[in-house]
């Protein structure tokens, strides 16, 4: 499903064609750890299924020059254990595979994952990242004022809210994860959703949003995009269509 | 022959003489002869034989039990031969009755002493989890003979590894309140625990007390457990009416079809101060905390004057102090009126009570009688209640309850069979206890009643939970509590912090906390916290029937807007009301086919009233206002009744279609058969989503959609099928998310306190989410979630009766009969006013959003990107 005429929605991710790059944000990883500390135990099943998903959209384009992970790979809380770290490492190694650079922008969550900023493809950003000059990739927690990449870009791509929406036909009320397009100050904004497996995230017609560049902006008129299986992305119009129960 | 009544009243003289000379003199300075339940169970425990005594609360219960145990403790300290170990064990449901045991029992104690004129050193000491360490440590220096206890405490103990020595040579374990234990989980642990225990201590007698309860034979196997197989031997002592009567039911209006909300209402208050000001103290009983704070505030704002300090709330959600303070209060004979929800039913003593009021059916006879029961606490008082009625169906059901309780018929209770999250926690312990073999584990589980027919595969795939065989390799340091070896069949514990982990986190009653919900305000009642967590801003729910819009929560109050005639986008799982008794309802169904025989038969209006009055012990109003009911009901429609199951379709407004089933089976069965037929619904026609409204008087279904092809589903339905579709039908319902969460505390999956710290209820609720989606990522027959699906099957519904039920529709014991309506038939009024509302889901994810996207796409331009 194309967004923009080279912003195309892949699954969870977002793939330009032009810069060959794919982008895929909020990762999470190691979620249920902190279930844990709350006395939850739940096995570990968000990794394994990370990689399936992954490894589909290899299926169909086995190399990009360029894979962007935009903020949160890892859950925040304490200290990462190894166990936690083997899944990070196998995650860049998987992605390594598939990509000339590995792009991992700073989250709001991120610790500094020092062990993966020394490999050799990896490529750590503070602030974002361009992959050409039309676009601008960052995490979207914060609005880099100052940089210049963000005033000079058409579209920018964020991600950090976890966009989904709760659809209902008044009796049932079932909650997808979604991309959001709308614009910012003249240029394209694109929200993209988590690649976090264990909840679908935040609901936009309910709650409040959390990312700066959102934060005071009308989001009636954004449109939103669900993705309603990894290969059925489905266009439902704009926010403030969606109010009102679907019969 | 092993569970045996005993029919024979010993003589005082009898008793007399198996018992200590110096109990016997102060048995004679304090009461002229034994009382009832004494006569036949002083002998029979002083023989070691197990022994349940069934009688009315008041009776002698306690003393039948501890005189014999008393007694001999004695001896042996007159003879210098009391050691220092536990003779006894004394457990209770209630922290708060662990107190008036001791009382109870270190007075008497203290008077036999005087009277022997020496310290004869028989220590009494309670253990429950309000026990500090320091106490804890005194009781191992110089230990209890007589320990009373919690079942919790208990299951701790078991694995403390000094205490446990203070209990090997146990004599007698008395077990208080089996009624109330037997039904639930908390009965199903104890019942695993005395098997423990015994295997600490070697055999020893065990003596139940219980209010009237039925069937008794079942809840003396429950108490003795099992040996190879078969039942332990146990005596049953059934003590019941050895107390008058005063019951009624009393409605406050003379017609209550014709009164209006506010003539009820002003009746209602003016009713029941008319009988608290007639009394010296009154006890209401109201079933829920919301009903319960009503009651106390119209009170007080009503008579301003008459009720300020002696009058009280007691009920669950209410501070521990504030009960204490309350029970004193009553103890001290300083209230005039308490109302509770259903937390003054059981034990503690709460002094002199001369009425109770009944305000909204107990659902059942037994739990009519105990409730009742708490008024004329002393042996030959009279019992006095009173049932208030506020609308005909309630009538009629406690009606029929007080007739039941006037000629003893008192219905039957459930014992939960193979809960697979229960023994989680017991293996656990077995496991810290020893090293053992699997089948020895297996084999003590099964002496207890509730898993006398667990099977090995059950048993294995708990092992194979605890053993963390669920998750990979890496992973089992995280997850698994013991090991367990396949080959060997021997398992062990894990950790070192397993004891901590086990003695902080075992109980199975499931912690729930309380929202106040109000409108501006005004109180509306009561929402569970995990509720709260999947409300959105904006959400309709229902609560106590209305439904409001959720605006916004701060701190523990929830604000809404009433929203009626709205439906709820949120279906609400949550209000686990009192269901009606299966027994009842049946007999409640037979009265209705007498009285539909007698207007068949074209009796006259007096003779019908007359046999109303006679049949139900009610008086002349009461008797009019059902006459008047069911007359209506047999004129405009049909009257239901045990051998026919009427159907009725009514068209409401804008053609909306309610299929109503007049199926007076208490709300389990209901719930059951009315999610068996939507489910059904579903399968065979392409209507996915069906509505459920249900009480315990019937349900209905109903759909946006115009065909439902309900008679066919329901009639495409058979008994033995009905286990796995409803397992389907249940899959993706609130309820089982809700109890699933339970289990899972149970089982120790979530963990109430780890790492020190106690944990919010509403995190959990939120993580028990995520967990039963992984879980069943896992495995579709993972124990835990099986366990659930169970609880939820068995224990909150009553798919054993359901099924029962269908065969009888199926052999044609009893028939349906279809009816259509313009309006609704007055039987089936209260049904569409009151009924809760839940929908099946049957649509999966994918096929929704693709039924959203066609539907929207009528509304919006179809996309395009703009090049």
């Amino acid at each position: 499903m194309k967004l923009l005429p080279e912003v195309e929605a892949l699954d969870l991710g977002i793939y330009l064609q032009k810069e060959n790059t794919f982008i895929i944000s909020d990762l999470h990883l190691g979620y249920e750890k902190e279930l844990h500390m709350r006395g939850i135990l739940v096995p570990p099943f968000q990794f394994n299924e990370i990689k399936a998903r992954l490894e589909r959209i290899f299926q169909e384009y086995p190399t990009f020059k360029y894979i962007v992970i935009n903020g949160d790979l890892k859950h925040e809380f304490g200290r990462i254990s190894n166990q936690e770290w083997d899944e990070i490492l196998e995650l860049i190694d998987i992605l390594s595979i598939h990509c000339e650079k590995i792009i991992v922008i700073k989250g709001n969550h991120d610790i500094i994952l020092d062990r993966i900023t020394n490999k050799r493809n990896v490529q750590f950003e503070k602030i974002g990242f361009s992959p050409s000059k039309n676009i601008f990739i960052t995490h979207g927690h914060i609005i880099p004022k100052k940089d210049k990449r963000l005033s000079d870009a058409k579209t920018i791509i964020i991600g950090n809210e976890h966009p989904a929406v709760s659809l209902t036909d008044g009796i049932i009320t079932e909650k997808y994860k979604c991309f959001l397009k709308g614009s910012w100050k003249r240029k394209n904004l694109i929200v993209q959703p988590s690649f976090c497996l264990v909840t679908e995230g935040t609901d936009i017609l309910r709650e409040e949003v959390i990312s700066e560049f959102l934060e005071d902006l009308n989001l009636k008129n954004f449109e939103v995009f669900v993705v309603a299986a990894p290969d059925e992305i489905k266009y439902f119009g704009k926010i403030k269509n969606l109010e009102k129960p679907q019969k | 022959m092993t569970i045996q009544y005993l029919t024979k009243e010993y003589a005082d003289e009898s008793i007399f003489e198996v018992l200590d000379s110096l109990i016997v003199k102060w048995f004679k300075q304090k009461f002229k002869t034994f009382a009832p339940p004494q006569k036949y169970s002083v002998i029979s425990i002083h023989k070691k034989e197990n022994t349940l005594i069934s009688a009315p609360t008041g009776s002698g219960k306690t003393l039948s039990a501890f005189l014999s145990i008393i007694s001999e403790l004695v001896s042996l300290s007159k003879q210098g031969k009391l050691e220092d170990k536990t003779y006894c064990v004394y457990i209770s449901p209630l922290r708060a009755l662990s107190r008036d045991i001791e009382v109870n029992l270190k007075n008497p104690l203290e008077e036999i002493e005087k009277l022997a004129g020496k310290d004869l050193g028989i220590r009494v000491a309670v253990r429950t989890g309000d026990t500090t360490t320091s106490e804890r440590q005194k009781m191992l220096v110089k230990p209890p003979h007589i320990l009373i206890t919690t079942p919790e405490s208990l299951g701790i103990v078991l694995v403390a590894p000094k205490f446990k020595k203070l209990l090997t040579d146990v004599q007698w374990v008395i077990i208080d309140e089996v009624h109330a234990l037997a039904p639930n989980k908390r009965g199903v642990h104890l019942s695993v625990s005395l098997e423990r225990l015994q295997n600490v201590s070697g055999p020893f007698t065990r003596i139940g007390l219980s209010a009237t309860v039925a069937p008794l034979e079942e809840v003396a196997k429950f108490l003795v457990g099992f040996q190879n197989g078969s039942p332990r031997d146990c005596k049953i002592v059934d003590v019941q009416l050895i107390k008058e009567f005063d019951l009624k039911v009393l409605c406050p209006v003379p017609s209550i079809i014709n009164a209006t909300q506010e003539e009820l209402h002003n009746s209602l208050y003016k009713l029941l101060d008319d009988l608290i000001q007639e009394h010296k103290t009154t006890l209401i009983f109201t079933n829920t905390r919301s009903a319960t704070e009503r009651v106390v505030h119209h009170l007080k704002t009503k008579y301003p004057k008459k009720y300020l300090e002696n009058i009280g709330a007691h009920h669950s959600s209410l501070s521990r102090e504030h009960r204490l303070d309350l029970e004193n209060k009553l103890r001290k004979g300083e209230l005039k009126v308490v109302v509770c929800s259903t937390s003054l039913e059981l034990g503690i003593d709460i002094g002199y009570i001369d009425l109770v009021i009944l305000l909204g059916s107990p659902k059942s006879t037994a739990r009519a009688l105990q409730r009742c029961g708490r008024s004329g606490h002393k042996l030959h008082d009279k019992i006095k209640g009173r049932f208030i009625v506020l609308d005909r169906d309630d009538l009629v059901e406690c009606a029929v309850m007080l007739k039941n309780a006037y000629e003893n018929k008192i219905d039957n209770i459930d014992i939960p069979q193979n809960c697979l999250d229960v023994i989680v926690q017991h293996i656990y312990g077995l496991a810290i206890e020893n090293k053992q073999h699997a089948e020895t584990a297996l084999d003590l589980i099964r002496r207890s009643y509730c898993y006398k027919d667990l099977s090995w595969e059950q048993f294995e795939s708990v092992l194979k939970y605890l053993a963390g065989e669920y998750v990979s390799l890496e992973q089992r340091s995280v997850y698994a509590k013991i090991w367990y070896d396949p080959v060997t069949k021997m398992l062990g514990r894990r950790s070192k912090i397993a004891r901590v982990i086990y003695s902080t986190n075992i109980g199975t009653i499931p912690e729930e906390s309380y929202l106040e919900v109000k409108f501006g305000e005004e109180r509306i009642g009561m929402l569970d916290e995990g509720f709260l967590e999947r409300l959105k801003k904006g959400d309709i729910f229902v609560l106590g029937g209305k439904t409001y819009r959720f605006n916004f929560a701060r701190g523990m109050t929830v604000q809404v807007t009433p929203m009626p005639h709205t439906l709820p986008t949120v279906p609400s799982w949550f209000s686990e009301m009192l269901p009606l008794n299966f027994d009842v309802a049946i007999e409640i169904q037979k009265f209705r086919r007498k009285l539909e025989e007698l207007f068949k038969e074209k009796r006259s209006k007096a003779e019908i009233v007359k046999f109303i009055h006679e049949y139900l012990y009610v008086d002349e109003n009461s008797a009019n206002s059902i006459y008047e009911y069911f007359r209506e009901q047999f004129l405009f429609a049909e009257i239901p009744n045990d051998k026919k199951l009427v159907v009725e379709f009514y068209k409401g407004f804008g053609e909306k279609k309610f299929i109503i089933f007049h199926s007076l089976y208490g709300r389990r069965v209901n719930d059951a058969l009315s999610r068996a037929i939507a489910y059904e619904i579903s399968r065979i026609s392409r209507n996915k989503n069906v509505a459920i409204a249900l009480t315990d008087n019937g349900f209905y279904l109903t759909s946006e959609s115009q065909k439902m092809q309900v008679l066919r589903a329901f009639q495409s339905l058979k008994p033995e099928h009905l286990r796995e579709l409803l397992k389907r039908a249940i899959d993706q319902t609130e309820i089982l998310k809700r109890r699933f969460r339970h289990c899972a505390m149970r089982s120790l999956m979530i963990l109430r306190s780890y790492k020190g710290h106690r944990k919010s209820v509403g995190r959990q609720q939120m993580g028990a989410q995520i967990l039963l989606s992984s879980v069943k990522r896992i495995s579709d027959k993972f124990p835990i979630l099986e366990e659930a699906r169970r609880e939820v099957l068995e224990d909150l519904m009553d798919i054993k009766r359901t099924e029962k039920v269908l065969s009888e529709i199926k052999s044609g014991k009893i028939k349906i009969h279809v009816i259509a309506t313009e309006i609704p038939s007055p039987f089936a009024l209260n049904l569409i006013a009151r009924g809760y509302l839940d929908i099946l889901k049957m649509e999966d994810k994918l096929e929704f959003v693709r039924r959203m996207h066609k539907a929207i796409l009528k509304q919006i331009e179809p996309y395009e990107i703009a090049a």
